[in-house]
């Protein structure tokens, strides 16, 4: 017989039982409408008293049929779907997708859409990370955090409305490019964003790491072990949260992301162990520091040009072929894995979404966490559904 | 750090971690081809529109771009090649599993499998071919979890059975969905439950 693949992580001993009390298995299903799964998701809790025994999560209340779209829409048609699957983070999705498709044509966009695909892709980190922080402090109950991220993030979709008219789902970055130039003044924009940004950024970080009620509820929580991050194939915070050095933006650069200085993020077990609740937190906290060196650096290094490759139009033709192209998302490896017949429509849309790998190791991590320890873990996994169901 | 090599990443380097890992698993005594793309990774100034046309009348050969793979003769042997590829090549991370059913007229469903090294910074594609008729092969979701949940959705999908699956259930679709909505023959249907859909 085969074992189940956790098995071989389940001789962690739960947590001490100070009077054994005879108690019955209570299953208790959490959402699909609860809004610790931000988004419509269903996790099946087994509890033994206030202690939980096992988990089983059900997806698919969102799927949307991404990949299937993928194959029957031109390959250009395609692009606002992406915007859909990771909603909080739309322009890494579009950054991704175009990278993909880019590959296939075998060209390389100009330098100066480059630069701003690298700009808008950290300012979009930065908003994704404050609605992650800010949420999850909302899950554990802390209120305040929340309101504070969404006035910063409110100022990065501003930038976004300047530079594309849309606030949420963009469309930007498209195969060849970036639909049109940064307006004029707008990259002065993001630099006064970053100035305010960093002062505010101590008020996040107090907020977060001396607020006891948050870290009771993460230090030592859903500790995710280094071999079990590896193993599960997690990426992004949870995988560098494990104390794993892995950043595909340094370790497999795409774009500019060679010519920038920065540094990869890992967890330390700042209030805990290494690979819990608060390290996740603690990656993503300060990876918002490193996407505002990031973007220094790019608004120094910009160059004026074309933001279009020329021989990019509307209907695109790659050649055949597969191949897989992944970026750093906020949330992990974003990965598309397309293949072409060199018609206009693509034969297979593969879409690896961050959150779907990452959420499949949650389950896992909940045998003797207590019952109200499932929303610290599911929220510091930082899921998007709309991703893991695509 | 990798160098960069393309806007997408170190391609070159991929496709020398391939060609190793293709030479390593041959002495090692497994059936593979090594399938390298033949056009190079960037076209020429101008001839991104052009190149794939005019290298069709130059040449009979088939064109194609993008990533070099490995495809194993038999899918039988996939768990054994993946943990050899894990435990003495040193790939220890499974990044993606998935399937592409090439056309309505193939014969055959791929398989991919998409591994990372974190030590060479290299990632792998290995790739087997089984037939549509009879789609079954061994599950690798024992030698790294990751695979769980992405063969569940192949599964689906492309209504491969993977044998030693810990937990062959549905996962995206509802329980009672009938029919593989990725294979190119797919037909839509006209109701679920009593839902029209169309």
């Amino acid at each position: 017989m085969n074992s189940h693949p956790a098995a071989r992580f389940d001789d962690k001993p739960g947590r001490e039982v100070e009077l054994d009390v005879a108690t019955q298995d209570c299953m208790i299903h959490m959402g699909p409408q609860h809004p610790a799964t931000h988004g419509v998701m269903r996790v099946l809790l087994k509890a033994d008293g206030e202690i939980l025994a096992g988990a089983q999560t059900h997806l698919g209340y969102l799927h949307r049929c991404a990949e299937k779209i993928g194959e029957s829409v031109d390959w250009l048609q395609y692009l606002p779907y992406t915007d859909r699957y990771d909603y909080l983070a739309a322009m890494n999705n579009n950054l991704g997708y175009s990278l993909a498709v880019e590959s296939l044509l075998g060209v390389e966009v100009p330098e100066r859409a480059q630069y701003l695909r690298v700009i808008v892709a950290e300012l979009n980190r930065i908003a994704s990370h404050l609605f992650a922080v800010g949420t999850y402090g909302l899950d554990l109950g802390a209120f305040t955090p929340l309101f504070t991220a969404l006035r910063d993030r409110e100022e990065v979709l501003e930038l976004f409305e300047k530079i594309c008219g849309a606030r949420l789902t963009y469309s930007y970055v498209r195969p060849g490019g970036v639909m049109n130039d940064a307006p004029e003044g707008w990259l002065a924009s993001v630099a006064a964003f970053l100035d305010g940004f960093e002062k505010t950024w101590h008020e996040y970080w107090t907020l977060i790491a001396e607020n006891k009620i948050f870290i009771e509820r993460t230090a030592n929580i859903g500790v995710l072990s280094a071999e079990q991050a590896l193993a599960w194939g997690c990426s992004g915070p949870m995988l560098r949260g494990s104390g794993i050095d892995w950043d595909l933006r340094r370790d497999q650069p795409y774009l500019i992301y060679d010519r920038l200085e920065f540094d990869v993020i890992q967890g330390v077990g700042y209030r805990g162990q290494v690979g819990d609740c608060f390290d996740r937190t603690f990656v993503r906290m300060f990876e918002m520091v490193e996407s505002v060196r990031i973007l220094r650096q790019c608004l120094e290094q910009i160059p004026d040009g074309e933001v279009l490759h020329e021989e990019v139009g509307a209907v695109i033709r790659p050649a055949p072929g597969e191949s897989y192209v992944a970026i750093e998302n906020p949330r992990g490896e974003l990965g598309h894995y397309c293949v072409s017949d060199g018609t206009k429509i693509a034969v297979r849309v593969r879409v690896r979404s961050p959150s779907f790998c990452n959420m499949s190791v949650a389950e896992h991590l909940m045998p003797g966490a207590m019952l109200g320890d499932a929303a610290a873990i599911i929220g510091s996994v930082d899921i998007v559904v709309g991703e893991t169901d695509r | 750090m990798a160098a960069r090599d393309t806007a997408w990443g170190p391609m070159e380097l991929n496709r020398a971690a391939a060609q190793e890992a293709a030479e390593a698993l041959r002495a090692a005594g497994w059936e593979l081809e090594l399938q390298l793309p033949n056009l190079p990774l960037i076209a020429p100034e101008g001839e991104a529109k052009d190149l794939v046309r005019r290298a069709k009348e130059e040449d009979a050969e088939p064109v194609w771009r993008g990533d070099a793979f490995l495809l194993l003769g038999k899918a039988q042997d996939l768990p054994a090649v993946l943990e050899h590829c894990r435990d003495e090549l040193g790939y220890a991370l499974l990044y993606d599993a998935t399937a592409v059913d090439p056309s309505v007229d193939s014969a055959e469903l791929k398989l991919i499998y998409g591994l990372r090294n974190l030590q060479t910074k290299a990632r792998l594609i290995v790739q087997a071919r089984v037939p549509k008729t009879e789609a079954v092969v061994p599950s690798v979701a024992l030698v790294y979890p990751a695979a769980d949940w992405h063969e569940r959705e192949a599964a689906e999908m492309y209504g491969i059975t993977y044998t030693g699956h810990p937990d062959p259930r549905k996962l995206l679709l509802p329980d009672d969905w009938a029919g593989f909505p990725l294979r190119k023959d797919y037909e839509y249907p006209e109701e679920y439950n009593g839902i029209s859909c169309t």
